[in-house]
């Protein structure tokens, strides 16, 4: 460290530190104000290390072995690219992949319409809409684990309230179908649970995008005589775009790694008409105990989420800057 | 023919009264400047006209039609807002062919083209028609909002304190523009502003708001020379109105009933005498004129003097009223 300090981050460190009171000051006498810096970031540095660099570098580590972790005695050897090779010839590995991208298509694509309704609805500033603001919020609230179990009671075709509902409407008598029993209907049983679920955090994000727009625009927009569907298209959805997509980049990633919902309400089945990537990769880890190739596996769904999301993140800044 | 005429309008938000028992004429083709300070019920009135608010009681009419049911899209007014209120994800083009591309016009894009090059000339931003509209600067922003405006022609153009967030020389320039284009296009505008500068230098007619009240409306010599009270007195005049007690200076000839003397510079007379009944405090140069603090048995004026006249801050001097302004104890004015 030179004398003189030059960026602003050290001008005000540097003004900090005069501003000390003396005590403080005598105590860590010696010690540059970059070190001190240091000595406060390095817990969070050395926790990061511990609990989420350090495994991931392992497992990449790992997906070039044949380790088993149901045999730690036995000789680890090196694979080279075998287990990525494997995983992606795996065609059960494809089919699983599929499933995933069904599952986050329509997902996304309801939780986005019904979201993006609710807070359009809420942002009208009706008598009391601060309470059903919180009512809605509800579900998103609520442990994954209580909402899996839930959908079950709800689902069951003999007593569930799901199958009441549908038959009262349709008069299909309730016990002639199952939500998480039929191959077809499986899928859309977790989709359904899932937009519940979260439908109402996109509607949160898109209410701060709608409550970002100032009224004045929506003014001079009606004094210009646009209707209330132009107003709609041309001010509203441009305006709230940036927040929609980013409602859209949180979903996207978390239904990508969907596993708690798909694991309490089918297991990923009927079959394997619900296995996720996910449920294949506790599969392949924790039943197979294929440790190696599960880890490769691993990384290659990574490397995807990652890859995407930050062609995504271009895309969004993009239209930020618009 | 688009005169419009407000009758008695009155609008209370809560327990505030924003405007109060309002009565205005804006003759065709005239441009009307309404001063006043903050919470006057400037805005409030402009709102009123455009249909942004509805009245509680009175009544509009825009070109003889009572307007008072209908919303703003069909009134037939152009609003210019005080903050930039451009459409951000479009350009400047767009901007300005946006109230043109409503279904409810029928304009071909020849003639929206037409129209939004003449209008981007006219406030000089043709250079920039290409530009998202948040790329501007803010005085080019708020020459797009009001180019917006132009565009059309309405009964109507409302413009809500359009240049004060523009810098001083913006301003001034602008000033002259809009002014220039209201003429070009002998259309009617209605201004609000709390500058009175602008008020002086654009209006056909100035209406001095106060507390929701339309205190005075006249030209803005008549508004000037002849106020109606102390209020609209003390809105214009630079350096401030000075207010003074009937008997503190030679010259004056108070009705019965005036309990104060209102003294602008040209109603001060200043004559270098040692035996003088004032004394120079202090002076401000400004270049092309001085301010000449003054002090009276314990009274300061601030009035103009030639920055020529050979006085410096300490010596004596004799003040003249000269036909200054009575107002009684009411602060109303006594002719």
């Amino acid at each position: 460290m030179t004398d003189a300090p030059s960026t602003i981050a050290e001008r005000s460190a540097d003004m900090l530190a005069r501003a000390t009171p003396t005590t403080i000051a005598v105590r860590v006498r010696g010690l540059s104000d970059r070190a001190i810096a240091w000595l406060f970031i390095t817990p969070t540095i050395a926790l990061l290390l511990a609990i989420n660099i350090f495994p991931l570098i392992w497992a990449v580590y790992l997906s070039f072995t044949n380790f088993r972790a149901n045999r730690p005695n036995a000789e680890v050897e090196g694979v080279g690219l075998r287990n990525y090779q494997r995983v992606l010839n795996d065609p059960d590995i494809w089919i699983a992949m599929q499933t995933t991208a069904h599952f986050v298509f329509w997902t996304i694509l309801l939780q986005m319409i019904i979201g993006f309704a609710l807070a359009y609805l809420i942002d009208r500033k009706f008598r009391g809409h601060a309470f059903w603001t919180t009512v809605i919020l509800i579900p998103m609230m609520l442990s994954p684990a209580v909402v899996g179990n839930f959908w079950r009671f709800l689902y069951q075709p003999q007593i569930g309230l799901f199958n009441y509902i549908v038959s009262f409407f349709t008069g299909i008598p309730p016990s002639s179908f199952e939500m998480l029993g039929s191959v077809t209907l499986a899928p859309w049983a977790i989709i359904i649970v899932d937009t519940w679920m979260w439908a109402p955090y996109v509607m949160l994000i898109c209410l701060a995008g709608l409550r970002s727009i100032p009224d004045y625009i929506y003014e001079a927009a009606e004094v210009d005589r646009a209707s209330a569907w132009r107003q709609f298209w041309s001010i509203t959805v441009p305006m709230a775009l940036p927040f929609i997509m980013l409602a859209v980049l949180f979903r996207g990633i978390e239904n990508f790694k969907m596993f708690d919902m798909v694991m309490l309400l089918t297991g990923g089945g009927p079959g394997s008409t619900t296995e996720v990537a996910s449920i294949t990769l506790k599969r392949e880890a924790f039943e197979s105990w294929l440790t190696g190739r599960s880890s490769a596996f691993a990384i290659i769904l990574f490397v995807a989420v990652f890859g995407l999301a930050n062609i995504y993140v271009k895309a969004l800044n993009k239209v930020k800057q618009r | 023919m688009s005169e419009v005429v407000l009758h008695r309008i009155g609008k209370t938000f809560g327990d505030t009264v924003a405007v109060e028992d309002l009565s205005l004429t804006i003759r065709d083709g005239e441009f009307v400047v309404l001063l006043g300070p903050t919470g006057a019920g400037k805005t409030t009135s402009l709102r009123l006209i455009a249909g942004l608010e509805r009245p509680d009681c009175g009544r509009v009419t825009i070109a003889g039609r009572d307007v008072g049911r209908q919303s703003p899209a069909e009134r037939d007014v152009a609003f210019v807002f005080q903050q930039y209120s451009l459409y951000p994800h479009l350009s400047v083009y767009d901007n300005l062919a946006f109230p043109l591309r409503s279904p409810a016009r029928r304009l071909n894009s020849d003639e929206i083209d037409r129209r939004v090059r003449e209008v981007a000339r006219m406030v000089r931003i043709e250079h920039k028609l290409q530009s998202r509209s948040t790329r501007l600067s803010g005085g080019e922003m708020q020459r797009v909002a009001i180019g917006r405006a132009l565009v059309r022609r309405p009964a109507i153009y409302l413009m809500d304190e359009p240049l004060s967030s523009l810098d001083a020389k913006l301003r001034a320039e602008l000033r002259l523009e809009l002014k220039r284009i209201q003429k070009e296009l002998g259309s009617t505008l209605l201004y609000v502003t709390h500058d009175q500068v602008e008020a002086m230098t654009m209006a056909d007619r100035i209406g001095i708001l106060s507390e929701g009240r339309l205190v005075q409306i006249g030209t803005p010599r008549e508004i000037y020379a002849d106020p109606a009270n102390l209020h609209v007195a003390a809105r214009l005049g630079q350096p401030h109105i000075n207010l003074l007690p009937t008997d503190l200076l030679p010259g004056a000839a108070p009705p019965s009933g005036a309990s104060a003397i209102g003294a602008r510079t040209e109603h001060l007379e200043i004559a270098t005498d040692a035996q003088g009944n004032a004394e120079v405090d202090w002076i401000e140069h400004l270049g092309d004129q001085n301010h000449l603090h003054i002090r009276v048995r314990g009274h300061k004026l601030v009035t103009l003097a030639d920055p020529y006249l050979s006085i410096k801050p300490g010596d004596r001097i004799n003040l003249t009223l000269r036909q200054p302004l009575y107002f009684g104890s009411d602060g109303e004015r006594l002719r």
